[in-house]
């Protein structure tokens, strides 16, 4: 393609976005089929234990029940889970792991019905002391969770020699940081609708993120064979990683329900379900220390990290790889130790959710970026500086990169826009004694797409019509994140067409090669990669036909605004319909199959070093608060969000992704966390979970750096998940810096500031 | 006239209590015998179809559900079906004008970006519907806290606050 682009980076709205503002848009819990039937799970109730009975008598008996289903009624293995051998049963016993569990499926005429015999079961259930401290779970004496014990996954990380590069260091930094379990909190609570086809199919509406990995397990426990599984996926509100597992889960049990039945079968969480039943972020005690020279080059890193998986391993291996890689920071660092490990406990269990571990590490490690300034009294901007990494520096895998490295021109710009140091030393220079200031900063970087956590292959379609029109399928899905629009673009800058000439169709797993999960930033890079060769392929038709048209060269012509036209005399135009219609007839195949493949990680599978990722985003925050030491409120007066996304591809949706991930990340840094007692939830709704409001809004300016990656389409990067860990590390170290009080556990609520005040 | 009892379902429930109640939806008068105890938000998506108004909690806790009665937005998940009775009910299907053209806030949250999901936006629209009705130039604060009862988890909030301060001016032409 030759620049300018006529719709690359152009600021675009939503292609499906009138759908959206009127209603129209139907999410899975808006779907009607005649007969359907609804659904709820009776929960275990109990942290731990075992199940001695359960009679379901009364609840069959109960008014508009038709079905009670119970592990026994299953015609499959009764298990789900991401890496095999799989570890959570659909409908648990006799061992009862988390409050969250599921006992039975109760299917109703009505919703109230369904619940109301829910509440008739009767599950005897002798209690166990619930494990719910993580390191507790790993000592060798404690109840094993799972038969072969409670750790989930482990994962080391060697590079150099981490005691020789510790005996160099002539300052170590060294503490110990926690977080805690965050909710994804979608508006829309998972829902699935399972519905038996006169073929013998059976399709599953999903409100899902990953369609053909429930496709996969709803076969493997329903009795089907994965091709008469269709799963479609709706207009879904908002995932965030969320919408893996459990909906897997509620898919199945619907799935067989319904084919037992011969009725459509509907599961709706409500908002205490989701918390319950869902998964959520994973909650970190990471213990790290650094090492450096006097001049701040930092020379040795070592970190233990311990992960809380809660009651079964769900995506816990690929989290320890991310956060296992990620700890050591954006930094050129020769020598690094790290041990990751997630553990079972009797929690409700965590799983992905945006960031995947890196928002966790990237706390510790800015943290003591921090705390090292201070150690070595340098300025902590100029600290990350020195030991950012560039083009050609080995990452703490070792690989190395030579281009699309942006992390040095992300921190000159937020030190320019932000006027540091100045602006530090005007937050210090009032002398409020209620109302304290203070400046953060934080480095990141966040690899793009699978990498380590398994193959990287994306399909996608192209199909243009005889008017001109453009049908696009992509095997991974819309998530609210404003991929449908993005394919859209990228289709519409290769066949010259208008945006609104393209269609981006709802994924459905009859049409589409499976392309894996939706996750890992990796729908613009991978994704859009797929459409960017489709769209290839069916240009050279157009190009090819227009030749004979033109009798010139395919070389010769040039596609856009919806015509072929000549290079050298652009009054020579042909409508692209007319060239579309001419290749139908001609038989110039209108229509492809795209399949883009990663280039596949390839590392020592004992060190983690070697080629992980095809590409990284790079980022540096900036963020001023005051705090009001009286209440404990903060309130963030600044926050500047550069990030090297490669390309934009669509400012709009670029600076929304941005918007929301700080906003999630302010929520991880300082409201959110799902509390536990004796391993029961005690905020599972929107009062006493608090989720950021207006109230909380940042001012939020993204500052784009583009280092474009060969491996994305037209250079690009995913942004999604990066400024997340960005904005929490950055709201940590501005609270810290206006109090001079080091906070090494996350969320910082007014209510531990007040406590920290009280010393 | 539709027979609503219970959630989930038009027809097949016990303990049937019909109440017969008339308002007006969306600028067309309805009726329909309703269980006492039906949920608003049950009666307009299942007897009415009008599935634009979102469940988000159930309790009252995140906006999604927002309808105005009258004007005045509520939570449709808490009011009693029965409480419609000789009021004027818009939800977001009535927003647009008949022929499909887009409420100039509809337009607007399209074109600030302030949509991602979109789960949160027929509330938040028909929040900034009740604000601009009342004070046709709001400023930031005064969006903000008409706005509070409406949670959005994708957008920030930056970009809805942007999209009400040009559906206000577009208004004001
Ligand atoms: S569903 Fe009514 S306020 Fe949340
Ligand atoms: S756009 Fe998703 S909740 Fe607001």
């Amino acid at each position: 393609m030759t620049a300018p682009f006529r719709t690359i980076g152009q600021p675009v709205s939503k292609i499906d976005g009138v759908e959206l503002v009127t209603g129209r848009a139907r999410y899975t819990a808006d779907l009607q089929f005649p007969g359907t039937l609804q659904a709820v799970a009776r929960r275990a109730g109990f942290a731990a234990g075992l199940l001695h009975r359960l009679d379901v008598e009364e609840a069959r008996r109960s008014p508009g029940v038709v079905l009670v289903l119970t592990p026994a009624d299953l015609p499959g293995p009764n298990l789900i889970g991401i890496l095999p051998p799989f570890d959570q049963p659909l409908l648990a016993g006799p061992e009862i792991r988390h409050e969250g569990d599921s006992l039975a499926l109760v299917v109703a005429e009505t919703q109230d019905q369904a619940e109301a015999a829910a509440s008739l079961i009767v599950a005897e259930i002798e209690p166990f002391p619930p494990l719910l401290d993580p390191e507790e779970a790993m000592r060798p004496e404690a109840r094993k969770i799972h038969p072969n014990g409670n750790l989930t996954f482990a994962k080391q990380l060697l590079k150099g020699d981490v005691e020789a590069g510790f005996s160099l260091a002539e300052v170590i930094v060294e503490d110990t940081y926690r977080t805690s379990v965050q909710d994804h909190a979608y508006l829309e609570p998972e829902a699935v609708l399972a519905v038996p086809e006169s073929d013998g199919r059976l399709t599953v509406y999903a409100s899902c993120q990953s369609p053909f990995h429930l496709r996969g397990h709803i076969a493997a426990n329903t009795g089907l064979p994965a091709s008469r599984v269709k799963v479609v996926q709706p207009f879904v509100g908002g995932s965030f990683g969320g919408k893996d597992d459990a909906v897997t889960e509620m898919g199945s049990l619907a799935g067989a329900a319904a084919l037992k039945l011969g009725r459509p079968v509907r599961i709706v969480h409500s908002r205490r379900d989701s918390f319950l039943g869902s998964h959520a972020r994973h909650a970190a005690i990471i213990h790290l220390k650094t090492g450096a020279l006097r001049d701040g080059t930092i020379v040795a890193r070592q970190a233990e990290i311990l992960l809380d998986g809660g009651a079964y391993a769900s995506e816990s291996p690929f989290v320890v790889m991310k956060a296992l890689i990620h700890v050591a920071g954006p930094y050129k660092i020769p020598h690094l130790r790290v041990d990751c490990r997630a553990v079972y406990t009797n929690k409700r269990q965590a799983g992905a959710m945006r960031g995947f571990g890196v928002p966790q590490v990237t706390f510790a490690s800015e943290s003591q970026i921090d705390a090292l300034a201070r150690e070595l009294s340098f300025d902590p901007w100029e600290l990350r500086r020195r030991n950012a990494l560039t083009v050609g520096e080995a990452n703490a895998t070792g690989q190395v990169f030579q281009e699309s490295v942006g992390l040095i021109q992300t921190l000159e710009l937020v030190k320019v826009e932000g006027e540091w140091p100045a602006c530090w030393e005007k937050a210090h220079a009032g002398s409020n004694p209620r109302f304290k200031r203070g400046v953060g900063l934080a480095a990141m970087m966040q690899g793009i797409s699978n990498g380590a956590e398994g193959v990287d292959v994306v399909g996608a379609s192209v199909q243009v019509s005889q008017d001109g029109s453009v049908l696009v399928g992509l095997g991974l899905t819309e998530l609210g994140q404003g991929s449908r629009t993005a394919m859209a673009q990228i289709a519409a800058e290769i066949l010259g067409v208008r945006l609104e000439k393209i269609s981006v169709r709802q994924v459905d797993t009859d049409t589409v090669h499976d392309s894996g999960p939706t996750v890992a930033s990796r729908t613009t890079t991978v994704g859009g990669k797929a459409v960017w060769m489709a769209a290839q392929a069916v240009r050279t038709s157009l190009l090819e036909m227009a030749g004979l048209m033109f009798k010139a060269p395919a070389e010769a012509i040039e596609l856009g605004e919806d015509l072929a036209y000549l290079r050298e005399n652009q009054e020579a135009q042909i409508p692209l319909a007319q060239v579309a219609t001419a290749a139908y007839w001609t038989g110039f195949p209108l229509m492809n199959l795209a399949f883009s493949r990663a280039p596949d990680a390839q590392y020592d599978h004992e060190t983690h070093q070697g080629q992980i990722y095809i590409a990284y985003n790079y980022g540096a925050h900036l963020m001023e608060v005051e705090v009001d030491t009286w209440t404990g409120k903060v309130r963030v007066l600044r926050h500047l969000a550069s990030h090297d996304v490669g390309k934009v591809i669509n400012p709009l949706g670029v600076e929304g992704q941005v918007e929301g991930a700080a906003l999630m990340g302010l929520g991880f840094a300082h409201l959110e966390e799902v509390l536990q007692e004796n391993g029961k939830v005690r905020n599972a709704n929107f009062a006493d979970y608090q989720i950021p409001s207006f109230a909380e809004r940042l001012p939020t300016r993204f500052l784009a750096v583009e280092e474009a990656t060969p491996n994305g389409p037209f250079g690009a990067k995913g942004i999604g998940e990066p400024p997340l860990a960005g904005t929490a590390a950055a709201f940590a170290n501005a609270v810290s810096d206006a109090l001079g009080i080091s906070f090494t556990r996350l969320p910082i609520t007014p209510q531990r500031i007040l406590e920290a005040l009280e010393g | 006239m539709s027979e609503i009892n219970t959630r989930g379902s038009t027809s097949g429930g016990t303990d049937f209590k019909s109440v017969p109640i008339a308002f007006r939806l969306n600028g067309r008068p309805v009726s329909a015998c309703i269980d006492g105890g039906l949920r608003a938000l049950d009666l307009l998506r299942e007897g009415f179809g009008l599935t634009g108004v979102k469940e988000g909690c159930g309790r009252g806790e995140c906006g999604a559900c927002t309808i105005l009665l009258d004007g005045r937005p509520v939570n449709a998940c808490l009011l009693l079906a029965a409480k419609l009775e000789g009021c004027e009910v818009l939800t977001i299907e009535g927003m647009a004008s008949p022929d499909g053209t887009l409420h100039p806030l509809q337009a607007a949250f399209l074109k600030a970006g302030a949509v991602q999901c979109g789960f949160c936006t027929p509330g938040m629209v028909l929040a900034a519907k009740s604000l601009l009705d009342a004070r046709p130039n709001p400023n930031e604060e005064e969006i903000a806290r008409a706005l509070s009862g409406n949670f959005c988890r994708c957008t920030g909030y930056t970009k809805i606050i942007k999209a009400v301060h040009l559906a206000a001016e577009e208004m004001r032409r």
